[in-house]
């Protein structure tokens, strides 16, 4: 998810772990959050409702991590 | 339809054990109301409205996620003569300051009783709701009443009335409250059913459509609950992830109608790859309507090309020209027509340089090609004007003027705002477009037009032809006008992304055919093409390329460029 990340903004090497804030250092705009939340699906077997997640849900990638565990559920 | 006081005595007159909303989750998650549920809901949601002292003509804000929740609370509030109004509900891709800002003016601006969330709203979203001295903040949950059978008081709710605000498209926090009366709803709905020949019983409706935009609260809530017919919705969030579900729903439920933004007609066959799609049945629907401005002939093709296979007939697709100002439509296709809404093909030359549409062959070199909207619905006008006022007859391009008897009463609380709207009786549309053959073609917002030497230029007619280009990443192109000081005209300005980032390298041969191509098309010579790198366009919450948020990054990073020109 990390090196996903590090592509989609563009800055090879930049410096991210998973507690990063993301969104709210602007380091991702809102508009990618879609693209992360289907590689989130992709990563975690499960499906997120998009509904159920709120921005603080996206904001580090341990978040993310943990909130698909929270309202994702497994695909068939 | 049956000719109704008001908007709840419609929703009385509905077949109990008929089902009215399924809200489709995903798979395995569905919940679907019927008539008499949902009465009981929304009785039980006014009861909890009153016990806050919920008046008529108070206005009640509703913040809620896109489920029947939300819906019942909005009827429940209408129950009691109030006046609701579905704001956006906060999702993971807002930006917080931005829609903490757009809620403080438009809950400012409602002064509003009641603002109903639900249990889940962020607690740092509620920092910057307006509240006037009055108003209470509540959780939909909160009632004493909630589940029990709740009789009412027999409330007379006049025609005139108020029946809700909805707000017009347009970013957050600038829309305008748009002030519907119950029969003018009802007006707009009578017109609505007969021109699409709505059959309660046999039709229903798919809608991924948000509730607090006129596609998603007049067609795909208030339509059905006058008509008594069926809506299976999910959450545009849900779609917008996974367009593929449009397919599946319409499919499992056998939905007959549905309403659609422009470029939902592309994005869905692009996005469900296709060794999925005769996985699905297409075969229910009789009108899936395009609402956009404007209507984009190669869109609907693409659609109708990618799945005539698993069941879509031709004349299935159609049009319709809507706004929140007139309830919902002006226009609608005619819905028995074989092969769907009319197309005109013009000369090119003249329609940039004059303004003029001169029918010409199909196929013509330099034609451009329109699709109608439709004809006016029953006690709708239209007029085109010119800059100064002039009334223009058919085959003139100008501003789309409407009047008709579901007009709206006003912008909420913005006497300045209504004033510059409507002038006697004549609402000022904003957008461009001629009569022909008694159909209303629209081409534009007019404040999207480019003038360049005189010559006409809609941004996305270049578009169109930028992302065609197959070094470009398909509906990745922006165009704009930048003022030429030299000149006293503007020139045009493109920014696109290139599909693979080492396409870069060859930045030269790729912007001299885009310029041969886009002065092939229209005759109009692009200033300056920035090539960027994948994900550089700022794209809109459904992916498509977002014109006025590209223009800011693009004047951040190129400062030295006057950026003149339109929004979304």
């Amino acid at each position: 998810m990390i090196e996903h990340i590090v592509r989609l903004i563009r800055k090879p090497g930049a410096n991210i772990d998973e507690n990063t804030p993301l969104v709210s250092s602007g380091l991702i705009d809102s508009m990618a959050l879609v693209d992360l939340l289907l590689k989130l699906e992709d990563l975690t077997l499960r499906r997120i409702p998009a509904g159920k997640v709120q921005p603080k849900d996206m904001n580090t990638v341990a978040l993310m991590f943990a909130t698909a565990q929270r309202v994702g559920k497994a695909r068939k | 339809m049956n000719r109704f006081r008001n908007l709840i005595d419609a929703l009385a007159a509905a077949p109990g054990d008929r089902p009215f909303v399924t809200a489709w989750i995903d798979e395995d998650e569905q919940e679907t109301v019927t008539f008499a549920e949902f009465r009981r809901r929304a009785r039980s949601q006014a009861k909890m409205l009153s016990e806050y002292e919920v008046n008529t003509g108070d206005r009640v804000i509703i913040l809620m996620p896109q489920q029947i929740a939300a819906m019942t609370t909005f009827v429940g509030a209408m129950m009691l003569g109030a006046v609701p109004a579905f704001l956006a509900y906060p999702n993971f891709k807002v930006e917080a300051s931005k829609y903490r800002a757009g809620l403080a003016g438009v809950t400012a601006n409602l002064k509003a009783k009641m603002v109903v969330i639900d249990d889940a709203f962020p607690e740092d979203m509620l920092g910057h709701v307006h509240l006037c001295e009055e108003a209470k903040l509540i959780r939909a949950g909160d009632s004493k009443s909630v589940g029990a059978e709740v009789e009412l008081h027999d409330l007379e709710v006049r025609p005139e009335s108020l029946a809700f605000i909805q707000h017009s498209a347009g970013t957050t926090g600038l829309q305008k409250g748009v002030a519907l009366t119950h029969a003018a709803v009802l007006n707009q709905l009578e017109h609505l059913a007969h021109a699409l020949k709505i059959d309660g019983e046999k039709d229903s409706v798919y809608s991924w459509l948000p509730l607090y935009h006129d596609m998603g609260l007049i067609a795909c809530f208030i339509l059905p609950m006058v008509c008594h017919m069926r809506v299976v919705m999910q959450s545009p969030l849900d779609w917008v992830m996974h367009p593929e579900t449009m397919l599946q729903i319409i499919s499992e439920y056998k939905c007959t109608l549905a309403w659609l933004p422009n470029f939902a007609f592309q994005f869905v066959p692009r996005r469900t790859p296709p060794n999925r799609w005769a996985q699905y049945d297409l075969s229910s629907a009789r009108a899936l309507i395009n609402c956009s401005e404007p209507v984009r002939s190669s869109s609907m093709q693409e659609f109708e090309n990618a799945f005539s296979a698993i069941g879509l007939k031709s004349g299935t697709l159609h049009s319709s020209y809507a706004m929140a100002e007139n309830v919902f439509a002006v226009t609608q296709s005619d819905i028995n027509a074989p092969s769907g809404p009319n197309r005109v093909w013009a000369d090119g030359q003249r329609f940039r340089s004059m303004h003029v549409i001169a029918p010409v062959a199909q196929g013509t070199p330099g034609a451009v090609c329109f699709t109608s909207s439709g004809r006016l619905l029953p006690n709708n006008e239209a007029r085109i004007a010119s800059d100064s006022g002039i009334l223009l007859a058919p085959g003139f391009v100008g501003e789309i003027l409407v009047k008709s008897d579901s007009l709206f009463t006003d912008y909420y609380n913005r006497p300045d705002l209504t004033a510059k709207a409507i002038v006697e009786g004549w609402y000022s549309t904003g957008d461009l477009g001629f009569t022909l053959e008694d159909q209303l073609y629209v081409i534009g917002r007019k404040k999207d037009l480019l003038i360049v030497g005189g010559e006409n230029i809609y941004p996305q007619d270049i578009e169109e032809i930028v992302a065609s280009h197959p070094a470009i990443h398909d509906g990745r192109a922006v165009a704009m006008g930048v003022y030429n000081s030299d000149l006293g005209t503007e020139d045009i300005v493109v920014v696109a992304e290139v599909e693979r980032e080492e396409l870069l390298t060859n930045t030269v041969d790729i912007e001299r055919e885009i310029r041969n191509l886009v002065v092939g098309g229209i005759g109009v010579a692009v200033r300056t093409i920035f090539l960027k790198p994948p994900k550089w366009v700022v794209k809109s919450t459904a992916g498509k390329a977002a014109r006025s948020g590209t223009r800011e990054k693009l004047l951040k990073e190129h400062p030295e460029l006057d950026v003149r020109g339109s929004g979304d």
